[in-house]
C-alpha cells in the first residue's frame, strides 16, 4: 500500500477528527484547527483534505444531523478507520524513533 | 433568532451549485451557510466578500463537477457520431456538395488573400537591423509639398562628416535598363538590367549576404562589380563567374569580384548588379556633381543606419541643420530632409511604394466577407436540413440523448465538411496561385509542411468556421422538444429564427452587392482613364528607347525611319507626353528677382514633338529645330501659375528653367502628362538633344506588320550593339493604372465568387422552403390560384430581402468607392446607374436561382402533393 504515508496537514486533520469524535465535520475541523494549531485555512482546503483522506481510506463518513443555521442541510461526520489509526501510529513512531536517535546535545544546540 | 437570519449572496450559491459536484454540494453548502452565520457581527459587504472568497476557493479539482457523460465509452460515441455524419452526408449528396463547394471556394479565396497580404507585410523585414534602417528622403516645400525618394549627391558625405548619429551611411544610385554585354563572349550576348552604384556601407545596412568574394573589399576597388548567383548563371552558365568582365552600355568594363546570394522575393531592392559608387563618374558624369545640392533625383538615394542609442528627434534636428548649413535662407525652407523607415518603403504611395496598406486592408476585408458568406451559406443550408432530421433527433432524445451529445454530433458533421472543404481549398489555392503570381508578378507558393504561419492560420480558420457555422444549427437541433419532433409537425416556426436566416440572406446579398458596386465603379473609372481625351494623340504611336547618345546616329535613324512606307512622323524626346517619371525643377522669370514658388515639370523633344503627338498650340508657334535649350513652350497651367493674365502676354518672355535661359514661344493647351491620379501642373517643353532617350514613331496602322519589321531592321543596322525594344504608347499609358487594374480584376473575381456562394445558399433555402410549402401550393391551386400568384409567394419573399440588402449596401458602397475615387484627380461621378446595375444583376441572379424550383412547384399537379395525408 503506497498510500500509507500522510502529510503534515493530513496528520493534523486526522488527529482533530479523532479528537472531535461525533462533531467531526468540515467547519468544526476548521475551527478546531484554528483553536489548537493556530492555523487559519479556507473551508475549501479542509474539504479538499478530508476528501483526499477518505479516498485514501483513512476516514469514513456518514451524513449526520441538520441544524437550522445550515438551512436544513446535513453535516458529513467523519470517523477514523483502522488504517487511519495505523497511519497515525506509524507517523508518530517514526518521529519518536528519530527524536530518540538524536543526542540531547544536538537538540540543545539547535 | 429567525428574524435576523442573514441570507448569503444568492449568486455565489448559484455559482457553487453550478460547478460543484452534486454529492458534495449539500455538506459544502451547509458548512458555508453555517460559516456565514458566524460572521454575523461583521459588516455586510465584508461578510459577502468573505463568503465569495470561500466559494471561489472551492474551485478545486475534487469539488468540480465532471462533465456529465453517462457513457463511459467515448471512442464508441465518437465513432457513432462519425458514422452517422458520413451516412447523412452521403444520403444528402446535393446538400453536401453545395456546402463543401461553397466553403471550399470561400476558404480558397481567404487562403490566397492571406498569402498575398502576408507576402506584402513581410517586405524587407528580414534585415538584421530592419527596426532601425531608414532612407533619407527629400520634401520640397513650395506651394505644395513634393516628395522625392532621392537626395542631392553631397548629402551622404555631409551626414558622415558633420554628424555622428549614423552608424552607417550609404549613397546608392539606381540606373534602370542598362545594356550589359560580355566582351569575352563570341557573338551576341546582350542583356538589359538595372545597375546600382553603391557605397560599401550599403551591405552593412541591408543584409544581402555574399556567397563568394571578400566582404571587406567589395564595392571598394574601382571597375569591379558584384552580381547575384542568378545573374552569374544567366550570363556565364556553368563557367567560373569571378574574374569575368562585363560591359555596361558599351563603355564601362567591370570585373566580377563577388557573388551575392540570390535576393529574397520579399524585398524592394531587386537590383542584381552592384558597382562601386565611384563608377558613376565614369559612367554618367552628370550624375556626380560633388557640390550639386539643388538636384534631387529619385534614382539617387541615401540609406542610413542610426546608432541604436540615438533618438529620432536628434536625427530630425541634424537633418534640418543640414538644410540650414548648405542652402540659403529661402532654399533651406524648400529642401527638407526626412527619414523614411524601411517598413514604410513598400507601402508609401508618395514615395514610389508598391502597394498601399489600405489596399491590403481592403483585401483582408474582402477575405473576411468571403468567410462570412460561406459560413452563412452553411448555416442556412444546415438549419433548412434540420427539419428533415427531426425524427432522428426525437428518437435520440427519447432514448436519453443529451443536448450536449446531439450538439457534438452536429459539430462532428460540421467538422467533417469543414475539414474536407479546407483540404480542397488548399488544393484550389495551390492551382490558383500561378495566376495570382502572374497578376502580381510575384513568386508565391504554398508550402504546407514548412509554413507554420499558414498552418496556424488554417487551423484557426478551421476552428472559426466549425464553430461559427456549426454551433447555431447544432444548438438549434439539440434544443428540439422530443414530443414535437416525433410528431413530425415541426414547421419553420419551430426550427427557430427563420428571420435569422432571412437576416443571413440579407447579409449575403449585401456583400455581393457591395462587391458588385465596387467592381462597377472601378471598371468605369478604368474605362474613363483609357478612353478619356488626355489632350494628345496616343494611338498608333510606337515608343523606342534609345541608349546611344550620339546625335549623329539619331539623325541617321531619323532619315531611315522616315523612308519606311508606314511611318508618318518621327520625333526624338525624353518621354512621351504622358509618362510616369517627369522631372521637375525651379523656374524664374527673367524680369523677376526670385524663383517662382512652384516647380515646373519639363519634357524635351525636337520640333516634331508637338505635331506628332497632336498637342494643340493655343498661342504662339512651335519650337524651332535646335540641339540646345533656346525656346520654351509652356502649358496653360504655367501661365496661370506665373500670374500672367493672357496667353498672349506670355509670348516672348524670357525664363530660366533649371537655370537655363530661353524664350517662351508658345503656349500649349493643358494635357495630362501624368496619370489621372495627378492634377495638371505647370509644364514646359523644350529642345535638348542630349536628353533624348526615346524615339517616338507615328505609324499607319494598315500595314502594321511590315512597318514593325522595317523598323526593327533599320534599327539593328544603325545600332548593332543595342537591344531592339518597342512598345505602343497607349499600352505604356495603360500601365500607369496597373495597380488599379489588379484591384479591378481581384474585386471582379471576388464579386463573382460571392455571388455564386450566395446563390448556393439561396438555392438551398428555396428548395427547403418549397419542400415545406408543397401542400400549401396544392391547396391554393385546388382553390384556383394562378401560377403567377403562386410564383409571387416565393418571389416577394426574396425581392424583399434583396431590397433590404440593397438599402444596406448602397450607402456603404457609395462611401467606400467615393474614398477610392479620391485617389484620382480626374474621376467619374458615381451615377445611379452603378447602383441600378448592382441591384438588377443580383436580382436576375436571384430569379434564376429561385426560379427553377419555384416554377417546378407551381406547375406540379396538386393531386400529387395532396394525395398523402
Amino acid at each position: 500500500m503506497g498510500k500509507q504515508y500522510i502529510g503534515e496537514f493530513e496528520e493534523l486533520i486526522l488527529l482533530l477528527i479523532v479528537m472531535l469524535e461525533e462533531e467531526a465535520y468540515g467547519l468544526a475541523i476548521r475551527k478546531a484547527l484554528k483553536e489548537h494549531a493556530d492555523r487559519t485555512v479556507t473551508i475549501g482546503a479542509v474539504h479538499g483534505t478530508v476528501n483526499r483522506l477518505e479516498k485514501k481510506g483513512f476516514i469514513e463518513s456518514t451524513l449526520g444531523g441538520a441544524t437550522e443555521s445550515r438551512g436544513g442541510r446535513r453535516k458529513r461526520i467523519f470517523t477514523i478507520t483502522a488504517s487511519g489509526k495505523k497511519a497515525l501510529h506509524r507517523s508518530r513512531d517514526v518521529k519518536v524513533n528519530l527524536w530518540n536517535l538524536i543526542p540531547d546535545l544536538a537538540i540543545n544546540k539547535l | 433568532m429567525k428574524h435576523h437570519k442573514k441570507i448569503p449572496p444568492k449568486l455565489a450559491d448559484r455559482f457553487l451549485s453550478w460547478f460543484c459536484k452534486g454529492e458534495l454540494l449539500e455538506e459544502i453548502q451547509g458548512d458555508l451557510h453555517e460559516y456565514y452565520e458566524e460572521l454575523v457581527d461583521k459588516p455586510k459587504w465584508k461578510r459577502n466578500l468573505l463568503y465569495w472568497f470561500h466559494v471561489l476557493n472551492f474551485l478545486r479539482p475534487f469539488a468540480i463537477k465532471k462533465s456529465r457523460s453517462y457513457n463511459s465509452d467515448h471512442s464508441a460515441m465518437l465513432r457513432h457520431n462519425f458514422v452517422i455524419s458520413i451516412r447523412k452526408l452521403k444520403r444528402n449528396k446535393t446538400y453536401t456538395a453545395i456546402n463543401v463547394f461553397g466553403l471550399t471556394v470561400g476558404i480558397a479565396c481567404v487562403i490566397v488573400i492571406f498569402i498575398l497580404v502576408r507576402y506584402h507585410l513581410s517586405f524587407d523585414t528580414f534585415h538584421t537591423n530592419s527596426e532601425r534602417i531608414y532612407r533619407v528622403i527629400t520634401e520640397l516645400h513650395q506651394e505644395d509639398i513634393n516628395y522625392v525618394r532621392g537626395v542631392p549627391s553631397p548629402l551622404g558625405e555631409a551626414i558622415r562628416s558633420d554628424f555622428t548619429f549614423a552608424e552607417e551611411v550609404a549613397m546608392v544610385t539606381f540606373l534602370n535598363d542598362r545594356l550589359i554585354s560580355i566582351p569575352s563572349f563570341e557573338g551576341e550576348k546582350k542583356f538589359k538590367e538595372t545597375i546600382v552604384f553603391a557605397e560599401p556601407a550599403f551591405f552593412n545596412i541591408l543584409n544581402f549576404p555574399l556567397v563568394r568574394g571578400n566582404k571587406n573589399t567589395i564595392l571598394k576597388e574601382p571597375n569591379t562589380a558584384i552580381v547575384t548567383e542568378r545573374i552569374a548563371k544567366k550570363y556565364f552558365g556553368e563557367e567560373e563567374p569571378i574574374g569575368q568582365t562585363i560591359q555596361i552600355d558599351n563603355k564601362l568594363n567591370l570585373i566580377i569580384t563577388g557573388i551575392l546570394k540570390d535576393l529574397p522575393i520579399n524585398t524592394d531592392r531587386q537590383q542584381e548588379i552592384y558597382i562601386p559608387y565611384s563608377g558613376i563618374k565614369d559612367h554618367s558624369p552628370w550624375l556626380d556633381h560633388k557640390a550639386w545640392w539643388f538636384s534631387v533625383n529619385q534614382f539617387r538615394q541615401c540609406f542610413v543606419l542610426p546608432k541604436s542609442d540615438v533618438s529620432l528627434v536628434e536625427i530630425d534636428e541634424a537633418l534640418s541643420a543640414i538644410s540650414e548649413k548648405y542652402y540659403d535662407e529661402r532654399n533651406s525652407k524648400i529642401f527638407q530632409f526626412k527619414l523614411q523607415h524601411l517598413s514604410d518603403i513598400h507601402f508609401n504611395p508618395d514615395l514610389g511604394g508598391y502597394i498601399e496598406r489600405k489596399n491590403l486592408w481592403a483585401l483582408a476585408f474582402i477575405g473576411f466577407f468571403m468567410i462570412i458568406t460561406s459560413c452563412v451559406n452553411f448555416i442556412n443550408l444546415a438549419t433548412a436540413q434540420a427539419l428533415g432530421r427531426s425524427r432522428e433527433i426525437g428518437v435520440k432524445k427519447v432514448l436519453g440523448g443529451l443536448r450536449g451529445q446531439l450538439f457534438w454530433q452536429f459539430i462532428t458533421e460540421t467538422t467533417l465538411i469543414s475539414a474536407l472543404a479546407i483540404g480542397l481549398a488548399v488544393g484550389l489555392a495551390y492551382f490558383a496561385l500561378p495566376f495570382v503570381n502572374q497578376l502580381f508578378d510575384t513568386r508565391l507558393g504554398i508550402d504546407l509542411l514548412r509554413d507554420t504561419y499558414l498552418l496556424t492560420f488554417l487551423s484557426m480558420l478551421l476552428f472559426v468556421v466549425i464553430f461559427f457555422s456549426g454551433s447555431y444549427p447544432g444548438l438549434m437541433l439539440a434544443g428540439f422538444k422530443p414530443v414535437r419532433a416525433l410528431k413530425s409537425n415541426l414547421t419553420q416556426k419551430h426550427i427557430g429564427g427563420f428571420s435569422l436566416r432571412r437576416g443571413l440572406i440579407i447579409v449575403q446579398f449585401a456583400i455581393s452587392q457591395l462587391l458588385l458596386i465596387g467592381a462597377i465603379v472601378i471598371a468605369n473609372q478604368m474605362r474613363y482613364t483609357q478612353q478619356a481625351d488626355m489632350g494628345f494623340e496616343k494611338e498608333a504611336v510606337i515608343m523606342l528607347p534609345l541608349h546611344g547618345d550620339k546625335t549623329s546616329k539619331k539623325s541617321i535613324l531619323h532619315t531611315r525611319f522616315s523612308r519606311i512606307a508606314g511611318v508618318e512622323q518621327v520625333t526624338f524626346c525624353d518621354a512621351a507626353p504622358a509618362s510616369e517619371f517627369t522631372p521637375n525643377t525651379n523656374i524664374r522669370v527673367d524680369s523677376r528677382a526670385e524663383d517662382e514658388n512652384f516647380s515646373i515639370h519639363y519634357r524635351t523633344g525636337d520640333q516634331n514633338y508637338v505635331p506628332l503627338f497632336g498637342l494643340q498650340i493655343v498661342e504662339g508657334r512651335n519650337l524651332h529645330p535646335s540641339d540646345t535649350i533656346r525656346e520654351y513652350l509652356i502649358n496653360e497651367a504655367t501661365v496661370k501659375r506665373l500670374g500672367i493674365i493672357s496667353n498672349q502676354d506670355a509670348i516672348g518672355k524670357k525664363i530660366f528653367i533649371n537655370g537655363k535661359k530661353g524664350t517662351i514661344v508658345g503656349v500649349v493647351k493643358d494635357f495630362h502628362f501624368r496619370s489621372f491620379h495627378e492634377t495638371i501642373d505647370p509644364l514646359c517643353i523644350t529642345t535638348w538633344s542630349d536628353t533624348y532617350v526615346n524615339c517616338a514613331v507615328k505609324i499607319n496602322l494598315t500595314n502594321l506588320k511590315s512597318t514593325l519589321e522595317a523598323l526593327e531592321k533599320n534599327w539593328n543596322e544603325v545600332y548593332p550593339d543595342q537591344i531592339y525594344e518597342y512598345d505602343f504608347l497607349d499600352e505604356r499609358i495603360a500601365r500607369f493604372y496597373e495597380q488599379d487594374n489588379i484591384m479591378l480584376w481581384l474585386i471582379q473575381v471576388f464579386a463573382a465568387i460571392a455571388i455564386v456562394i450566395g446563390c448556393l445558399g439561396l438555392y438551398g433555402l428555396v428548395s427547403f422552403m418549397i419542400a415545406h410549402k408543397t401542400k400549401e401550393v396544392g391547396v391554393r391551386k385546388v382553390l384556383g390560384a394562378s401560377i403567377k400568384s403562386i410564383l409571387w409567394i416565393f418571389g416577394k419573399e426574396f425581392t424583399r430581402l434583396l431590397i433590404i440588402a440593397f438599402i444596406v449596401a448602397a450607402p456603404f458602397g457609395w462611401w467606400v468607392m467615393n474614398s477610392w475615387l479620391e485617389n484620382f484627380a480626374y474621376r467619374i461621378e458615381i451615377g445611379t446607374n452603378t447602383f441600378a446595375i448592382a441591384l438588377v444583376v443580383t436580382f436576375l441572379v436571384a430569379i434564376v436561382t429561385v426560379g427553377y424550383h419555384a416554377i417546378k412547384a407551381a406547375l406540379a399537379n396538386p393531386t400529387q402533393c395532396l394525395r398523402n395525408e
